[in-house]
């Protein structure tokens, strides 16, 4: 029934896998309940569990995103329990579904934090779904809060941690490699909320820096499909460099229609830093061909970095099918946030939020997906290897790695 | 025979009616505000929260009963009101600094008055009376822009909405959400239902009676049914008003989906299924589906809208009064102007609220 | 002079799609003074046909002639069994159709995952004409709406049975009166109208993606084409359908897209409060 994670290009295939990821998904749902899952540890301590609380989407636009980050969650909290679990507890974990839906969310989250009273809470993919439940986490409910996913950054509150990549890290390397392999002639065609705002000014900054040129700027609502209007300004503006912030629903019409009007053939370079492994199979691969992205971890990586290559390795063993482990869907960020966690609990001997907090502070992993990682004390935020990536095919292929690891360079 | 006093709110049995028992209605009433004053008391933390998000929804509720089940307007925009508001106050909160309950909770209500008399006048008044479904999807259309508008103006957050809003203030007094707020919010949807009851049961309230059962003959008698209906609108755009500021301080952000359709028509879901024309049954209405929904949600979360679908078909299929409909007379719940169907007629013994 | 073009010919095809969802909503609401709240669910389920036939591993079109006939059925049976009931209380008819279509909503939202899945469309490409790009699915759209309203036209006015549909159009009770059995009609013009808005959802959903939430957006855009247009005619909603589709396609070249959105709304309602006579003569709605 698997395809194998390499067949990608055939877009025949996407309705099996389709039929195969709605099917994994309901037959989950079936087996551990729909909407909040709780897995249990398979051994137990006289202190009790540890709870870890995940709050993610599992349906909706971010579904994609959201099951990856689950998935991962339930690997590596699997993984903790075998080699001993946390200051001698096993770990306890508790899903909730964000559902693409800010009410929803916050509604779901309560649950975790006043009914489940977990000790630390993972999750919310989009910005928007971060400032909605962050409140209640951390604010409201006194608990640590790990983001994982890229975003925009700017976010210094106290006790939440950020563990994907920044602006800074995604675009300080990656820019000058679309001038070079581009253009200058830059065009930021955005969904309509914080992230891609916030993002375009950063990325304005090192465009004009470089000598580049920002032709347009646009923002559309997020479930806008048309995009003629768009395109015709990127061709007829002899746009090189599309630097995209839309997010689905609309980018797969975006992008097809950018195809359809020639915009590849012509020499334009399609940037997308939030498009990966999950993302590629939205487009057909003559679509994208070309597409750059620059991440904290490609799939390709595997073939050098055998650390990279074990995680991949167990996490396509353990949730084989359409959800793949992929660093634009939150899935590195949140094994990097495990991890880093598990490493300040035990450093901090006990559960209380400050001292966690104090020790995640200055938490290093050297075992990530991608590389080592660790956080920089004083700003909540996570130095990571960065490498850019282009689409050949359906595939990503790296051409571009980062000296070491960069500073998020974020509070 | 029997006295009807026509003072009096709650209704006293007739004895020629066959069908006339306990009026059902009153204890209802009396036995939901009972339960809701204790349940802080009996229930968990969190639950008091969930608790205190439906009484606020029981609000919203409760406006479009106003206008469906009292003036016969389809209005499928009620969140544009409730969502308006709530934006306003939050814009106060983060812009000015403003939190304190005595000007928040007023300036929610006069949003949603201001709002839903705009909307209303345009959409009611005018040269020719408009029909049902023209006000159905104006109303509707106002909801559905008004929610793109939302989303796509940054300064309001666009798709984001605005989040951590601070929590409203009484002087010093910090309304934390718990038993504090569900109080707040129970005591003001106690305060609105005893205003809606009385407004029905007035004069006011049986000219309402009169257009929704037959608009042209009521037309006909010289009220002003377009502008009576335009009243009736603003008020309950005001209390979706208040609703909306209630909620937005409750739940700490607001965004877009507050304004849009599918909160307007959850409303229409809510009302119709607990029964329209009694109040309270849009507030049943609302905690039936919600506290279905809750308790179903860790299982059956997906295929409960679902059922909620069919339920309601079967509902306007069978028991177009709804759940109250199932403990209520028909005669009840229309409303007791008049003499009971079958009755020998009494001609100077007037039965129920007032004649005309 | 390129960028003009390729604006009219996108505008087009987006006035295409929305003309045939609107021409159902417009039968429908012209014969039996019902609006159908559940017309975007039916877009949706064309859509959803269309996907279900392609991952059973047929090709789309055949999931694209699938979907009219699945929607029709469906159609169908809602008009026997709900809608019949309320011939008589239009209102009541309008909520058991909007009751119907969040349950088929919500259905198909558990189908399909809560997701987004996108379907690659039957004929891949464009044509290049000058400079202008013309994306040959799109330009199967307008064409395959011609046809049906074509074909459709012809129907009402050279057969028969379309004199007696027209008949009960323009003066239900008369018809009534004439013999003409409305019951039959009511059926069949329900069943029609909910295949046009399979068909419609079936040849959307390349360009769209399907997701649970298709649906809405269709139903609004109907509405107020329907209004604008008046019902009781054949011509009215096509019109009213054409406007509000080319409006909602050609602002966003103006204007910025958030306010293009907004602005289709508001300007039609207004225009439907303040009109002096009708769009095309037909009744108010």
């Amino acid at each position: 029934m698997d395809k194998g994670m390499g067949d990608r290009g055939a877009t025949t295939m996407m309705d099996r896998r389709q039929l195969l990821r709605s099917a994994a998904w309901m037959s989950g749902a079936i087996a551990t309940g729909v909407g909040s899952w709780l897995i249990r540890p398979k051994w137990a301590s006289a202190a009790g569990p540890i709870k870890v609380g995940i709050a993610t989407d599992l349906t909706g636009a971010i579904g994609y995103a959201g099951n990856a980050n689950a998935n991962v969650a339930k690997m590596v909290v699997k993984d903790i329990n075998n080699a001993g679990g946390i200051l001698g507890r096993p770990l306890e974990l508790f899903i909730e579904d964000t559902a693409s839906n800010e009410s929803i969310a916050v509604a779901n989250v309560r649950k975790l934090i006043q009914r489940d009273k977990v000790d630390v809470v993972l999750g919310g993919i989009t910005s928007s779904m971060r400032n909605a439940i962050k409140d209640v986490i951390v604010t409201r409910g006194k608990t640590l809060y790990i983001y994982p996913q890229l975003y925009e950054g700017r976010e210094c509150t106290p006790y939440i941690f950020c563990t994907g990549p920044t602006p800074a890290q995604q675009c300080d390397e990656f820019i000058p490699w679309l001038m070079k392999n581009g253009g200058k002639r830059f065009a930021l065609p955005s969904a309509n909320y914080v992230w891609p705002h916030v993002l375009n000014e950063y990325a304005r900054k090192i465009i004009e820096k470089g000598g580049g040129e920002v032709i347009f700027e646009e923002y559309y609502p997020l479930d806008q499909v048309e995009y003629s209007a768009t395109v015709n300004k990127i061709m007829s503006n002899n746009v090189d460099v599309v630097f995209n912030t839309v997010i689905p629903p609309g980018v797969g019409p975006f992008f097809k229609q950018l195809s359809e009007a020639g915009f590849g053939k012509r020499g334009g370079r399609l940037a997308c830093v939030y498009y990966d492994e999950n993302t590629l199979n939205i487009n057909a691969p003559y679509e994208i061909e070309g597409l750059a992205s620059c991440l904290d971890y490609f799939r390709a990586m595997t073939k050098d970095d055998p650390v990279s290559a074990k995680i991949q390795a167990e996490y396509d063993k353990e949730f084989p099918g359409k959800i793949l482990f992929a660093a634009g869907s939150a899935a590195t960020g949140m094994y990097r946030g495990l991890k880093l966690w598990e490493v300040a609990v035990k450093e901090a001997g006990k559960l209380d939020r400050n001292a966690v907090a104090a020790a995640l502070d200055h938490a290093k992993i050297a075992d990530g997906p991608g590389g080592p990682a660790e956080i920089v004390p004083g700003k909540r935020h996570c130095k990571m290897k960065m490498y850019t990536a282009v689409a050949k095919n359906g595939n990503y292929e790296i051409v571009a790695r980062s000296e070491g690891l960069v500073d998020p360079k974020e509070c | 025979m029997a006295d009807d006093s026509a003072a009096s709110p709650a209704p006293r049995a007739v004895a020629s009616d066959a069908r006339r028992g306990v009026p059902i209605i009153p204890i209802l009433e009396l036995a939901l505000l009972a339960i809701c004053a204790v349940l802080p008391f009996v229930l968990q933390d969190y639950l008091i929260v969930f608790a205190t998000r439906v009484l606020i929804l029981a609000l919203l509720g409760l406006s479009f009963d106003l206008v469906w089940g009292y003036a016969g307007i389809l209005s499928f925009g009620q969140a544009l009101f409730f969502g308006t508001a709530g934006y306003v106050v939050a814009l106060l909160a983060r812009d000015l600094g403003i939190t304190s309950i005595y000007i928040v909770l007023p300036a929610s209500l006069l949003v949603g008055l201001v709002v839903s008399l705009a909307l209303g006048g345009f959409l009611l008044l005018g040269r020719h009376p408009p029909t049902t479904i023209f006000v159905a999807l104006g109303t509707l259309t106002g909801s559905y822009a008004a929610d793109r508008l939302a989303r796509g103006w940054y300064y309001l957050g666009g798709q984001n909405g605005i989040p951590s809003i601070p929590l409203m203030t009484a002087g010093g007094y910090e309304f934390v959400e718990g038993p504090a707020y569900y109080y707040l919010a129970f005591a003001t949807l106690l305060l609105v239902y005893l205003l809606c009851r009385f407004l029905v049961r007035s004069q006011f309230g049986l000219a309402l009676a009169g257009m929704r059962e037959q608009e042209a003959r009521v037309a006909f008698f010289g009220y002003k049914v377009q502008r009576l209906k335009a009243i009736v609108f603003s008020l309950a755009g005001a209390i979706a008003g208040l609703a909306g500021g209630l909620y937005t301080f409750h739940e700490g952000f607001v965004w877009p989906n507050m304004l849009g359709v599918v909160l307007s028509t959850q409303i229409v879901l809510y009302a119709l299924f607990g029964g329209v024309g009694t109040l309270i049954g849009a507030v049943i209405g609302v905690i039936a589906i919600e506290t279905v929904s809750f308790w179903l949600a860790d299982n059956y979360q997906q295929v409960w809208p679902i059922i909620l679908g069919l339920l309601l078909l079967l509902v306007i299929l069978f028991r177009p009064g709804g759940l109250i409909g199932l403990l209520v007379s028909e005669r009840e719940r229309v409303g007791r102007f008049g003499r009971p169907p079958g009755t020998p007629s009494r001609a100077t013994k007037g039965s129920g609220h007032g004649a005309p | 002079m390129e960028s003009a073009l390729n604006a009219i010919f996108e505008v087009l095809s987006f006035g295409a799609i929305i003309v045939l969802v609107v021409l159902g909503l417009g039968i429908i609401a012209s014969m039996m003074g019902i609006f159908n709240f559940a017309h975007g669910e039916f877009v949706l389920l064309g859509a959803y046909i269309t996907y279900l036939v392609y991952h059973l591993g047929l090709p789309v079109w055949a999931g694209m002639l699938a979907a009219p006939i699945g929607v029709a059925a469906c159609g169908f049976v809602l008009e026997r069994l709900v809608i019949r009931r309320f011939y008589a209380a239009p209102i009541v008819a309008m909520l058991g159709t909007y009751a119907m279509g969040l349950a088929i909503r919500e259905g198909v939202r558990v189908l399909i995952g809560g997701l987004y899945i996108s379907i690659p469309e039957p004929i891949v490409g464009s044509l290049v004409i000058g400079g202008v790009h013309l994306a040959k699915w799109r330009l199967a759209i307008i064409v395959i709406t011609i046809l049906v309203m074509v074909g459709s036209y012809l129907l009402l006015t050279r057969t028969s049975f379309g004199l007696r549909v027209r008949a009960a159009l323009e003066n239900p009770a008369l018809a009534r009166a004439s013999g003409i059995s409305t019951s039959a009609m009511y059926a069949v013009t329900f069943t029609f109208g909910a295949a046009l808005a399979g068909l419609a959802g079936a040849l959307v959903v390349p360009v769209f993606s399907l997701f649970a939430d298709l649906g809405i957006r269709f139903l609004i855009q109907g509405f107020l084409a329907v209004m604008l247009g008046g019902i009781g005619t054949f011509e009215g909603p096509v019109a009213g359908g054409a406007v509000i589709g080319v409006m909602s396609a050609a602002l966003p070249w103006a204007v910025a897209p958030v306010l293009a959105d907004v602005l289709v709304f508001v300007i039609a309602i207004a225009f439907v409060k303040f009109r002096p006579g009708d769009l095309i003569a037909g009744r108010r709605v």
